[in-house]
């Protein structure tokens, strides 16, 4: 069960048996199919959302909810990534960001993609990248909606609020 | 035959295009292409070269990247002169308002006094926002100069963009979804 493989993860790299893993750890934990590690951003970003202490840590149950997060979006990630590159490109990303509901340019995909690659995006994403994207892309879209009450696809914001919002989301 | 009066082309003479003349340009065009633009490893590269960081460590390649993206209206991911000047002015005064925080000179500052530099810097943040820029930026509890240029650079490129729909200088702007998603995550 995949459960059992999280619980093998977690104690293979909390090294030092405290019952937590921090930002740091968690990247050793977290491996594109390169083998290169998941970026600082991504981790932190992760801690972030499933750290229900409040303490940059999560403990197993945070780290069980993580780690389905992950194989979630790994899989989805792994349907769109034809070539089996380890990288989605501009194009793959806009079919998979159409498949979840978006209904965002082509234009925006390569964006993406160039803002969040790397190596300067010519290369694609990878899975880290790929997640800290979608994840982001999701935050911004709750914002709107929070804000959105009339349904009508427009807000006005003021000044601090957005400044905020994006901040907040996005660091 | 060429005019005589126009003089020899070449350095300091009048009539050249005042580009040549700005010292700054020296740096930018040993590195950049005929197109006149450079790349974010270029661009790091002219940063160092010039001396932009000072004393400081030089700018790291995801730094550099930041700063393209919030000058970049063509979305060309270069830029070209202009937009060079323009930043180099704007990490002028960031190296300022840095280093007048910086005051034992160890090239960090602590998190209370990068909430201190942004506020000096007129960001009326809440105090939500300021805790995730701690969190993101500081590396236990200190904030080198390259992470602070960094966060520099996205908070400046979100209030442009926000600025630019401001058309009425209300302190408001209205948003449409794609514009929105567009503008946020881009920066």
């Amino acid at each position: 069960t995949f459960f059992h493989n999280a619980y093998q993860w977690f104690h293979s790299v909390d090294a030092d048996r405290s019952g937590f893993i921090n930002s740091k750890e968690l990247k050793q934990a977290l491996v594109n199919s390169n083998w290169s590690n998941f970026n600082d951003e991504t981790c932190l970003m992760m801690i972030n959302m499933f750290d229900k202490t409040r303490s940059g840590r999560v403990d197993l149950f945070g780290f069980s909810a993580l780690w389905d997060y992950i194989q979630q979006w790994r899989a989805l990630f792994q349907q769109h990534d034809r070539d089996r590159s380890g990288s989605i490109s501009g194009t793959e990303l806009h079919q998979v960001l159409t498949q979840m509901g978006y209904k965002l340019s082509p234009q925006f995909s390569e964006m993406l993609v160039q803002r969040f690659g790397g190596r300067g995006g010519s290369h694609g994403i990878q899975l880290d990248r790929f997640i800290q994207a979608c994840t982001q892309l999701q935050s911004m879209t709750q914002v709107f909606r929070e804000r959105d009450t009339g349904m009508t696809g427009n807000v006005r914001l003021n000044y601090e609020d957005f400044l905020a919002s994006a901040v907040t989301r996005l660091m | 035959m060429a005019y005589p009066g126009y003089g020899a082309p070449g350095g300091g003479f009048p009539g050249m295009p005042p580009q040549q003349q700005d010292p700054l340009y020296g740096y930018f065009s040993q590195v950049a292409g005929q197109d006149g633009q450079i790349s974010a490893d270029e661009l790091q590269r002219c940063l160092t070269q010039s001396g932009m960081s000072g004393s400081y460590q030089p700018f790291s390649l995801e730094s550099c990247r930041l700063m393209i993206n919030m000058l970049d209206r063509d979305m060309s991911g270069t830029m070209g002169f202009n937009e060079f000047k323009d930043l180099c002015q704007a990490l002028n005064g960031w190296k300022a308002t840095f280093s007048s925080f910086d005051r034992d000179h160890s090239g960090t500052v602590e998190g209370h006094e990068l909430q201190q530099a942004i506020t000096t810097m007129g960001y009326n943040l809440s105090p939500q926002a300021m805790n995730c820029i701690m969190k993101r930026y500081s590396n236990h509890g200190r904030i080198p100069f390259d992470e602070f240029v960094s966060c520099c650079v996205r908070l400046r490129a979100l209030t442009d963009q926000f600025r630019r729909r401001d058309t009425s200088h209300s302190g408001n702007a209205s948003f449409q979804y794609d514009d929105f998603i567009q503008v946020t995550m881009s920066v």
